[in-house]
């Protein structure tokens, strides 16, 4: 790990030769304990619509469904998750093509990437969304291990994907040129794709831009883990107590005359708006990374055969009741997670790992020269994400200078495609953007 | 002369029965979720983020709105006001699901219906232009409009019964057919309500999950509401739309119409865990607003399953 530095050098390494709003850069990490209150809400409520960027009236949209002929044998219970699914939207003239990550455990085709690929396709990109690697639908049809959370080895699969995808889209799209971003988990994977693609030559990436990323993904996932510890507490119990209260705060609300029945898909949303304190956003941000977590986990159990709530010799049918293992695993941390299938599968495929070195290996250091030293990298974050503490914040200003954007506000995705961000990052993606001194 | 015709229909009826074979065994090979061929590529409708941002700032006021006016609400307490629930009230995290394994095989047979069927002709339906779709949907909510006046009724809710009797007066004469949503636009706004609401008016708890071949995620009043629903069309039978020969194209341009209208995507979580999490949802969800409604209007009969006094 490169030593952190509290006041990091902020050269230019690139030329500017845009007007862009200059944003203002914050030495600091988290202003209070994980995450203060206004980045907690700005987590969960995301960015306002009044202030998202302008967005074109249309955006046409392909779903593409692929079979890899490296995946693994597809597990019973993921009888649905045969071919990745991948979603394209082509211009009908010659364009750069900008390829976009999803965050952890979400898949290919979230608000989050519908808002990213808008203001793409808007800026004349065609655009192509994939899961994040950790999405179980990745994990079944693509992986190449079945045991996600390596930022290599996802890392590698994505570009193995990604290049399988550009050989079968249509002869009628033109791509001149390719560019890589992705947001979180999303972001580190966009970096390291790209540069696996320079390493290998098949495939040339342009530039990348990483959006709200991890420096350590093991450090922040214990960061949000120490969220749900904190917030909801270790047992089953402390998931049972924030049901009933936001239960019973839900219907309360529904049980004044003003309200109206809830529609079909607004029962997440309606809760979100009972969340009052602190410990109550956090439990939400906790959970929701805990939901993914459970997929993880339980597909890594079932690949690497751990049996830690898979039976290895009797794993669940197509049909059976899921119940059980859902209960076990969602008291279990990402710790466990790593101690038990994680560490155990990789220590014995990868000769010579060590805990130590799987952790290290985890770090955006791993292509740290590369980011340090091609002009053709970018990176956007708050000084509120919680999920980055301020030796990491400081590392990501010293490696990347001037072509990290470091906004004050926004916790961890909650200005994703407001005015500010969606401008710079297509400032960076042209090549264009630099911090105004 | 007649030799030959015989000939030509048995030509005919020969390419008929391949058609139908070639047809059953692409239908068979989707559903069983082989691929026919890779990479498949689906052109779905196009994206309005534009227009869908709108929507989302309309909301968002709207919201605004209704949580200033419930503070101003709150400041002036009256003292027959509803008892808060407490996390107490709050009813078991797990949900009562008896038919389990039958639910969770008809979970997977719509998976797949939707995904070889349902999906792609709903995609192309909803590529036709705008105000043909918003004609169709108006069409068919007029024709929930009896039902709904009948439902209102049974709630002893007769005022919206006759805003629903007049809206349906006025969208069938005014609006052509029900094509036109003109009563809106004449403030005579009005929402739908069916059986499942009155029986859950009248005190029915949910009873056990249900999922109903093609409908979906539902529950055993639910099931019961949506028949009686569909009972009241029939025997009211408008125009004879549901008894005539024409009642099968109907009720399946309806099911496309309601699908186009639905952005629900099954497996869209690749999770093995869907089923435990859309059945969570939508029981807690019915649970939440049948809270709502015996507050709004306390119950006139009880579950037979609840100790009484409770």
């Amino acid at each position: 790990m490169t030593a952190p530095t509290a006041t990091p050098t902020l050269t230019s390494t690139s030329t500017p030769t845009s007007t862009s709003t200059p944003v203002t850069v914050a030495a600091t990490g988290p202003a209070t304990g994980l995450a203060d209150s206004a980045a907690l809400r700005a987590t969960v409520y995301g960015t306002p619509p009044r202030d998202i960027a302008p967005l074109p009236a249309r955006v046409p949209l392909e779903q593409i469904d692929i079979a890899l002929p490296w995946a693994r044998p597809v597990p019973a219970v993921f009888w649905f998750d045969r071919r990745l699914r991948v979603w394209f939207s082509p211009q009908d003239k010659p364009a750069p093509l900008a390829i976009v990550i999803s965050g952890t455990g979400s898949g290919g085709n979230t608000a989050d990437l519908g808002l990213l690929r808008a203001a793409l396709y808007g800026a004349g990109y065609h655009v192509l969304t994939l899961p994040s690697p950790t999405f179980p639908g990745f994990i079944v049809a693509a992986s190449s291990t079945g045991v996600a959370g390596d930022l290599l080895q996802d890392s590698r699969d994505l570009y193995a994907a990604i290049r399988q995808i550009l050989a079968h889209l249509p002869h009628r799209v033109r791509i001149t040129d390719i560019d890589i971003l992705g947001y979180s988990l999303g972001g580190a994977n966009a970096a390291v794709v790209k540069s696996i693609a320079a390493t290998d030559g098949a495939l040339r990436i342009h530039r990348a831009v990483m959006i709200n990323p991890p420096v350590s993904l093991f450090a922040s996932i214990d960061r949000i883990d120490q969220l749900f510890a904190q917030s909801i507490g270790s047992g089953d119990e402390g998931i049972e107590r924030l049901y009933a209260k936001l239960y019973a705060r839900l219907a309360n609300v529904y049980r004044t005359p003003e309200q109206i029945a809830i529609g079909d898909s607004e029962v997440l949303a309606a809760a979100t708006t009972v969340l009052r304190t602190d410990q109550e956003f956090e439990a939400a941000i906790a959970l929701n990374f805990r939901i993914a977590l459970i997929n993880v986990f339980f597909a890594g159990d079932l690949y690497a055969g751990t049996g830690v709530v898979v039976d290895p010799q009797h794993p669940p049918r197509v049909g059976d009741s899921l119940e059980e293992i859902t209960r076990a695993l969602r008291s279990r941390p990402f710790a466990e997670y790593f101690s038990r299938v994680f560490a155990p599968y990789y220590l014995a495929h990868r000769p010579g790992a060590t805990l130590q070195s799987l952790r290290a290996d985890n770090r955006l250091d791993i292509i740290g020269a590369q980011l340090a030293g091609n002009p053709d990298y970018y990176a956007q974050t708050n000084s509120d994400d919680l999920i980055l503490s301020a030796p990491e914040l400081a590392w990501l200003q010293s490696t990347l200078g001037s072509r990290l954007a470091v906004y004050h506000h926004g916790g961890h995705l909650g200005n994703l495609g407001d005015r500010q961000q969606i401008a710079d990052m297509l400032e960076m993606l042209a090549g264009h953007w630099d911090r105004a001194p | 002369m007649r030799a030959a015709r015989l000939a030509g229909s048995g030509a005919t009826a020969t390419l008929a029965a391949t058609a139908t074979l070639a047809a059953t065994v692409a239908l068979a090979a989707t559903l069983c979720g082989c691929a026919l061929e890779n990479p498949s590529i689906r052109r779905l409708p196009d994206q309005t983020p534009a227009a869908d941002n709108a929507a989302a700032i309309q909301r968002a006021d709207e919201r605004a709105a209704a949580q200033a006016k419930q503070a101003a609400q709150s400041a002036n307490v009256p003292a027959d006001a509803v008892t808060p629930l407490t996390p107490a009230d709050a009813p078991s995290m797990y949900s009562y699901d008896p038919w389990a394994r039958l639910n969770r095989s008809i979970y997977r047979f719509n998976a797949r219906f939707d995904e070889a069927i349902f999906l792609p002709v709903a995609d192309t339906y909803d590529r036709l232009p705008s105000p043909l779709r918003h004609g169709v949907r108006n069409f068919f909510l007029n024709l929930s409009e009896p039902d709904s006046a009948l439902n209102y009724l049974l709630q002893w809710r007769p005022v919206s019964g006759l805003r629903s009797v007049g809206r349906f007066v006025v969208n069938t004469t005014l609006g052509i057919g029900g094509l036109f949503d003109v009563a809106t636009h004449l403030q005579l706004a009005n929402p739908l309500t069916g059986f499942s609401v009155t029986l859950a008016r009248w005190g029915m708890h949910p009873g056990p999950y249900l999922v109903i071949p093609l409908l979906g995620p539902s529950t055993l009043r639910d099931g019961v509401g949506q028949l009686a629903d569909y009972g009241v069309a029939y025997g009211i039978n408008l125009a004879d739309l549901y008894r005539g020969d024409q009642s099968w194209a109907l009720g399946t341009l309806n099911a496309v119409n309601q699908r186009a209208s639905n952005d629900f995507r099954y497996y869209s979580s690749g999770s093995p865990f869907e089923y435990e999490t859309i059945r969570f949802l939508y029981v807690h969800r019915e649970l939440i607003e049948d809270a709502a409604l015996h507050a709004k209007s306390p119950p006139r009969v009880r579950d037979p399953r609840q100790p009484a006094g409770e």
